[in-house]
Parts: structure tokens; sequence; C-alpha cells
């Protein structure tokens, strides 16, 4: 028997976008249109330039797909990081402060929910989230300035009110901290 | 320019591979990574970790109708109108459902594979200028296969083959004529073959995706059989 659409595998999906088949675009896109607009939403935080966000990620996945290779990470994985590049180009070309004070810290309070409150955490994420969580806020701060909004080191620092070595060190260090502890946790499953 | 060392290289290692150090700053490591195989490796290893950040933002339900505007969007251009007479249902049927578009690998994927870099899907624009400049086949999706379905010499459809003991092929296929049963059985290079299950085609159009091992040294190729057995079309991996 073959699998029906819904539950055939992510990789298949992406293929099948080749032919042109309306069903499967259908079946591709409600699949991740979610996590997709989730993406570009939380880094641009306007509906209608999030929606031509999401909208340009599925035609890049697409006309790309034959570019897609499983062994650097999941089809969810390259449209999250697709629809990050376009955020990050849309802002950077339409606003000259990348990111709202308020907006970081709901965004932060986001990212570091346990998941006892984060119904749907994944358990990959909820490693991640629980890293995230452990780092002292100031680099947990300059993490997501720098992760998901894609601000430089000297913007964070201008944002903080701190020296650029300060940012730089605060980047650096966080990124290492979730580095080492990833990597003991998979050493150890 | 001057050259930057591995350990100038690990100062900036974290911005460079989140994509947000400066141009010029970039220029110079892609420079090192080029010829240093280990901050390399070191910088995948870091992207990796960037992707995972994204992982953590919360999926968002989209504007009502967004599913139907972006599907809109994904359909090959239609086909030029033929100045011949109207075809018949069957064949005009085939014009309407211009599938099987030739893979764009050529320069899209040269561009792609560029932009994504190496390691992390983050790791894009962090190193978007490293050269050198990849094989667009070579680096394409590498561990698919694929193969046309071929019928009497004409293309009929397209199979897709992931490898792996979980791995899955999937096929689509337009015979223009509905088959209320059709088998696909997969062919092993010792002789051997593997009945994938059973599929219809509703106005001889359909797809397919099933999961089985598959074997990419072994895996020949696919075909398509009636209940009697005769052969409807066969693929070939190269």
């Amino acid at each position: 028997m073959g699998l029906p659409l819904g539950r055939a595998p992510d990789e298949a999906l992406l293929s099948g976008l080749a032919t042109g088949d309306p069903e499967i675009a259908v079946a591709f896109v409600r699949r991740f249109q979610r996590t997709v607009f989730g993406v570009a939403i939380a880094v641009v935080g306007d509906a209608q330039l999030a929606e031509d966000i999401a909208q340009q990620t599925f035609e890049r996945a697409w006309r790309h797909a034959q570019v897609y290779d499983s062994r650097r990470g999941s089809v969810r994985t390259w449209l999250t990081a697709i629809a990050h590049h376009l955020a990050i180009d849309a802002v950077r070309a339409r606003r000259a402060n990348p990111v709202a004070p308020e907006d970081l810290d709901a965004l932060l309070d986001i990212v570091t929910q346990t998941p006892e409150q984060h119904a749907v955490a994944a358990e990959t994420s909820a490693g991640v989230r629980a890293a995230v969580a452990t780092l002292p806020r100031e680099q947990a701060r300059a993490l997501v300035m720098a992760g998901i909004y894609g601000l430089t080191a000297q913007q964070i620092a201008d944002m903080e009110h701190v020296p650029l070595g300060t940012a730089k060190t605060r980047i650096r260090t966080a990124m290492h901290k979730l580095r080492r502890t990833l990597g003991a946790e998979e050493s150890l499953r | 320019m001057s050259e930057m060392t591995c350990e100038q290289l690990r100062e900036l290692d974290a911005e460079l591979a989140l994509g947000i150090l400066p141009a010029r700053e970039r220029a110079r490591a892609v420079a090192h990574l080029d010829q240093c195989p280990g901050c390399r490796e070191h910088i995948e290893q870091l992207a990796l970790v960037g992707d995972d950040l994204l992982g953590l933002l919360p999926g968002t339900e989209p504007p009502v109708g967004f599913e139907s505007r972006v599907t809109a969007l994904l359909q090959p251009p239609a086909p030029d109108p033929a100045p011949a007479p109207a075809p018949a249902p069957a064949a005009r049927r085939w014009l309407l459902r211009p599938r099987l578009l030739r893979p764009r690998v050529a320069a899209a994927a040269a561009a792609l594979a560029v932009a994504c870099g190496f390691g992390g899907w983050a790791a894009g624009t962090a190193i978007q200028a490293s050269a050198p400049p990849p094989s667009p086949t070579a680096r394409a999706n590498a561990q698919l296969l694929q193969a046309a379905l071929v019928t009497g010499g004409r293309e009929v459809g397209r199979v897709f083959a992931h490898p792996g003991a979980r791995g899955w092929v999937y096929m689509s296929v337009d015979l223009e004529k509905p088959m209320p049963e059709i088998s696909c059985v997969l062919d092993h290079k010792d002789g051997t073959m593997t009945r994938l299950g059973t599929f219809s085609l509703q106005d001889g159009y359909g797809y397919w995706v099933a999961t089985t091992d598959v074997n990419a040294t072994t895996l020949a190729g696919a075909r398509l059989l009636t209940p009697e057995g005769s052969v409807l079309a066969s693929a070939h991996f190269a």
C-alpha cells in the first residue's frame, strides 16, 4: 500500500513539488506553513510582510528543491533557514532599528519556555530550549539578537549600551555553551 | 587583505556561523576556511547550533487564504497554446497538467548550493562567498536517486528513491488512461526484485509514495506492471 500524502515523508513531498502537481503543493504548504510563517513573523513582526516572506520561501523551495541535501538537515530546517534569510534581508532593507526592545523580551520568553510550559515542544528542541534558558540573561539576549534577528555585534553593542568587545564575547560565549550542552546530550544518546 | 590565522578565526567563529559578520571580516574568514578543513568543520558544527536556535521559534498560523495563494504560485507556467486543433480529452488533460518539470538544477543548484554554503543551513549568509564552485549535480540532493519512467520511448513519469533502511520511493506517472490497479516493483542489479505494492490511476494520472529499504548500490530500476504482469512503464537508475 502507498502512503496518503499527509503521511508521506517530508523529502518525498519536496521531490513531488517538482512535478507541478497541485495536490502535492497543497500537502507541502499545509505541512510547513505554520513553521515558515512563524519564523517570518517572529523576525519581521508585520503580518503582511511576513506573508510575503513566507510566500517567497515556498516559491524558492519549489524552484530549488533539487539542491536540498538531506545530509545537511531536515526539510523543515532547510525551509526555516530560507525563511530566516529572507526575513533578515527584509528587515535590514526596511528598518534602521531591526528589533524593538519589547519584541526582543517577548521572543526571549518564548524561546526559553521550559517544555512543561511549551505543550508542543519536541524532544530535540526541548534540549536547546533548556540550554538557552540556563544562559545568563545578557548572553541569551545577545544570542537571540544575533541568531534570530540577525543583528551584528556592533548593533547589539549599541542596543545594549556595552562595548563592542563585550557584545562579541556574549554572543560567542552563549554559542559555545549551547554547543557544549547539545554535544554532551548527543553523546549520551 | 592579510591572511587570517586559525586563532583569529576562532575569535569570530560564532558571528561567522550565525551570518552576522561584517562583509570585510567575513571575506577574510571565508578565505581562511577555503584553506583550513579544521576550521571549516568547527564552523559547520557551530552553524548547527544556529539552526537549532531557529527551531525554537513557535509556529504561527498564517492569514486566511495563505495556503491557496501560495499553492497558486507553485504551479508551472501554462504551456503555449497549441496551434493545432483541440486535442482529444486525454491529451487535453495532459496539457493542462504539465508535470514533470525538468530539474532546474544547473544555474539554480549552483546558486543555492553556494548560498547555503556548507554545514547547517543557517550558515548560508555566513559563507556565501565560499569557493570552490560546487558541482551542481554532485551537490544537489546527492542522496536522492531519480529516473524517468518511460514507455515506448516516451517519458510518462518520474521515480525518486531515497536510500536507507527506512528509505522511500516516490513516483508520479501519467499514462493517459484510468488504471484501477497498478503494481510497482523495484529491480535490483543481482536480478532480484522487490514488490512494493499496488496503486491506482484515476484519469490516468497518479502519484504514490511507499516506504521501503532502498540500497543505492544495488537498486537498478523500477517497473509498473498490470495485474497480469505486463510492463506499463519502466525506469533505470543510472
